[in-house]
């Protein structure tokens, strides 16, 4: 069995390494991120699109894996994985944040509620002063972020909602009505 | 009585008081559910629930240890090799948590840089404590595995179940190495991650709690040294043949390949059947003895921790590990569910029942038995399986509405989060919650009191006669 | 996989291996005891569980392979409780000689 899980885990880290099959370097934070069903593959994957500079400039590969580098230590130091699941997993009082990215939430609530002009921007804007624009009544708390490391979780939520996880989570943003 | 057994007695006193740390912070953690204003920007959830379960590994690791320095004198027939240095570092672990807890709940977090990590919070479930504790865990645990090696080398005696133990207590240290880096890349942080969380709790936990369960059985039953071997043996072979590839149940979603679906749903779905094996024994030997024992605590325990392991490892953990289910139920309150009972199951029940197994012995009560031990055995297992249903019907809810329709949005969240089921599952856990505490004072109440009478009584009935 | 499926599924995996559970305690405890009643309720569960197997073969969403699993392990679980008894038994003997 650890010789198996050995040959997987060579397989696997590198598969999800940063450039890898399933894992997109860090500079797709400059690319428009979707999301959509891969007929062949029976769900839904990521879908890599055209240019979109992310807070208005182009970030080059080393600037990208720095910000990232950031971005996970504004993470870890603020624990948001004992609210928050990153691709499921962590805590869940608040919500997943695999796709948060691609949440339809921040155009349709957070930009008009911070009038900011962009969704990276609304996001900064959010993260930086959770308790100014809550929907609903569990709250986020504030945790301090400066606006460089608030820019840096937002390109990290980017490049992780590029990642291809098999599916998880299915129909993000499709609500079905009941019935 | 040796030293070593006097530091074992140490470990449990420390274990059972963090044992209530966890329950008051998992009953804090538990409010927020139902009232979100709670502590607002001053202590907020995550802290809550970070003290909840870092507390949690720690009573539970103190608990094991502690059973391995009460058996290995029993077992070698000497004093523990470096017992002095394993005094020192009792203390120095013991002040090492509470400085933690401190940090925890007065600095909370830091910035993002290494001062965090080796100093305030590494944000990693379960091993948040900053690099420094994690040094100092790991400095004790060393000194552990080095008491009980030296032990056995000087001994010169092997037993089977010490072979075990000492192969199982290297891995189990590996592992934890992984709690202390950063890593960038969210794939891998969480690939090494579910090593040290899965290959603890469905590996070396469950080999180790194999071989105090085996130790305990026959203390408590006469169960021959031959027979509970050979069935350790066999238990550890299922347990890792099945549990080592089950690890794939946590590589379903998070970027890595698409073989880890059927690899992982395919071997962490035989996880059960070893869980079963060991609750047939247990009946087989509570069924062959006629349930005859002088300690009816220690045996109730073990018998809880037989079905817990099976039920809330086995039955829960079946019921979504399959990856066509898993995708709804990922990350849901169903995890949470699943999570309580698998642990109280497999480890809370069978810590408790060596420390009411020591104790008979330290109290040398012929007759140990009360009736504060049955109140509390039935308020802590009802709160269990109470909260842990309200958390079933939560987690169905999330599945349905926030996975399966919703499409796990911020919007199908709060509609699950908000639905009727979900929030009676919130107020379930918080009720329940409360019982399994009051359930936690009588066991406290109940560990310092019991067999010291009857052994008193016992003392000046012999002093008489 | 619609809602309604998925908890029906899931709920009868667990009931799964529940059933297989209650089949294993209640044949190891009857054949302690030598009690004929204890033996029979142990085989209902067995039959239950075997049902439920049934059940998730013909109206899960569950896909082929899966199904397949479940139907063998459903026959496997009849093994587990006799031959672990006799395994049980053996050992005690070998150690009273
Ligand atoms: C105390 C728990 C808590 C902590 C810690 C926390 N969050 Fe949150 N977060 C929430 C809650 C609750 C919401 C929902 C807020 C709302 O809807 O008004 C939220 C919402 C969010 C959202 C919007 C989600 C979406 O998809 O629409 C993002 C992004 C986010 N949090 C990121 C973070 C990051 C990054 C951190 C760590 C720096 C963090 N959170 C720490 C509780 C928390
Ligand atoms: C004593 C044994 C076990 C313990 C203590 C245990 C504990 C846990 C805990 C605490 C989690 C949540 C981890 C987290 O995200 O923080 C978890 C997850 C999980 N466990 Fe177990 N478990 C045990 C055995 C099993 C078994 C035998 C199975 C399968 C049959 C199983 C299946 C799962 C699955 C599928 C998940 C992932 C849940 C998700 O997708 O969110 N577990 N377990
Ligand atoms: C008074 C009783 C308890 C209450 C009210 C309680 C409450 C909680 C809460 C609210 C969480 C956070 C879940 C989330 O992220 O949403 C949690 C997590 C956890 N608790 Fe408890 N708890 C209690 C007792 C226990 C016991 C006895 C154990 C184990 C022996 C335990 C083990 C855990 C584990 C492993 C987690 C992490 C599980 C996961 O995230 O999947 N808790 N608890
Ligand atoms: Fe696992």
């Amino acid at each position: 069995m650890l010789v198996v899980l050995t040959f997987l885990t060579v397989d696997s880290l590198n598969v999800t390494r940063a450039g890898g099959i399933q894992v997109p370097n860090y500079d797709v934070i400059n690319q428009e991120i979707g999301y959509a069903n891969d007929w062949s593959r029976g769900f839904e994957v990521p879908v890599i699109g055209a240019s979109e500079p992310l807070f208005g400039r182009t970030y080059s590969l080393p600037e990208a894996t720095e910000l990232m580098k950031l971005g996970k230590a504004v993470i870890q130091s603020r624990a948001c994985m004992d609210c928050h699941t990153f691709f499921g997993n962590g805590a869940y009082y608040g919500p997943d944040l695999t796709k948060s990215w691609l949440d339809p939430a921040w155009s349709q609530i957070w930009m008009p509620m911070t009038g900011a002009a962009t969704r990276g921007d609304a996001m900064v804007e959010f993260l930086m002063h959770p308790e100014q624009y809550p929907t609903w009544t569990r709250q986020m708390p504030n945790l301090h972020l400066t606006r460089a490391e608030a820019q840096a979780v937002v390109a990290y939520l980017k490049w992780m909602s590029a990642v291809d996880t098999n599916g998880f989570p299915a129909h993000f943003g499709r609500i079905q009505t009941q019935n | 009585m040796y030293r070593s057994q006097r530091l074992a007695l140490r470990y449990f006193a420390a274990a059972i008081t963090l044992f209530g740390v966890m329950t008051a912070a998992g009953l804090l953690s538990a409010l927020y559910y139902v009232d979100s204003s709670l502590l607002y920007n001053v202590f907020d959830f995550q802290m809550a629930k970070i003290l909840h379960i870092n507390t949690l590994v720690i009573w539970l690791l103190m608990g094991f240890i502690g059973a391995v320095y009460w058996f290995l004198p029993r077992e070698l027939g000497r004093e523990v090799v470096g017992i002095w240095l394993a005094e020192v570092l009792f203390w120095i672990f013991c002040a090492a948590v509470a400085v933690v807890a401190v940090v925890f709940i007065f600095v909370q977090y830091g910035s993002s840089d290494q001062f965090s990590m080796w100093f305030i919070n590494q944000g990693r479930k379960y091993v948040e404590a900053p690099r420094w504790a994690a040094v100092g865990i790991v400095a004790v645990v060393l000194t552990f595995v080095y008491n009980v090696t030296a032990t056995a080398w000087r001994a010169r005696r092997m037993t089977g179940i010490l072979w075990v133990l000492i192969l199982d207590l290297v891995p189990l240290s590996v592992l934890y190495l992984d709690a202390f880096p950063q890593i960038t890349n969210m794939s891998h942080d969480l690939y090494w991650w579910w090593w040290l969380v899965h290959m603890w709790v469905e590996g070396t936990w469950e080999v180790l709690i194999g071989c105090l369960m085996a130790w305990s059985l026959m203390e408590l039953m006469g169960t021959s040294r031959r027979i509970v071997e050979a069935w350790l043996y066999i238990e550890v072979m299922m347990v890792l043949g099945t549990g080592i590839l089950g690890l794939g149940h946590h590589y379903f979603w998070i970027g890595t390949p698409q073989y880890w679906l059927g690899i992982g749903g395919f071997f962490s779905a035989l996880e059960p059947l070893p869980l079963l094996g060991m609750v047939v024994h247990a009946v087989y030997d509570a069924g062959t003895h006629h349930m005859k024992t002088t300690n009816r605590p220690a045996f109730y325990w073990v018998l809880a921790e037989a079905f817990g392991n099976f039920i809330g490892a086995g039955v829960w953990g079946f019921m979504m590990t399959l990856p066509q289910i898993n995708l709804y139920s990922h990350g849901t309150q169903w995890t949470v569910s699943h999570g309580h009972f698998a642990f109280w199951g497999a480890y809370g029940c069978g810590v408790i029942a060596i420390i009411y197994l020591v104790l008979q012995q330290t109290r040398k009560a012929q007759n140990f038995d009360s009736r504060a031990w049955k109140w509390s055995f039935a308020l802590l297992n009802l709160g269990l399986v109470g909260m842990v249903g309200g958390l079933l019907v939560a987690g169905i809810t999330q599945a349905i509405y926030e996975r399966a329709q919703g499409g796990s949005t911020l919007q199908a969240f709060v509609v699950a989060s908000e639905n009727q089921w979900f929030q009676s599952g919130m107020y379930a856990r918080v009720i329940f919650g409360l019982l399994f505490a009051i359930g936690y004072l009588v066991l406290v109440y109940d560990l310092l009191v019991i067999g010291k009478r009857a052994a008193v009584a016992q003392r000046t009935q012999e002093a008489s006669a | 996989m619609m809602p309604a499926n998925l908890v029906g599924t899931a709920v009868a995996l667990g009931l799964f291996v529940l059933a297989g559970g209650a089949y294993g305690v209640l044949y190891t405890a009857s054949v302690a005891r030598s009690s004929i009643l204890l033996e029979r309720a142990s085989y209902l569960c067995y039959v239950s569980q075997l049902l439920i197997a049934l059940a998730v073969c013909l109206v899960s969403p569950l896909g082929l392979l899966w199904k397949l699993f479940i139907a063998t392990s459903a026959l496997a679980y009849g093994f587990i409780p006799p031959v672990t008894w006799r395994l049980l038994e053996k050992m005690h003997h070998q150690h009273a000689q």
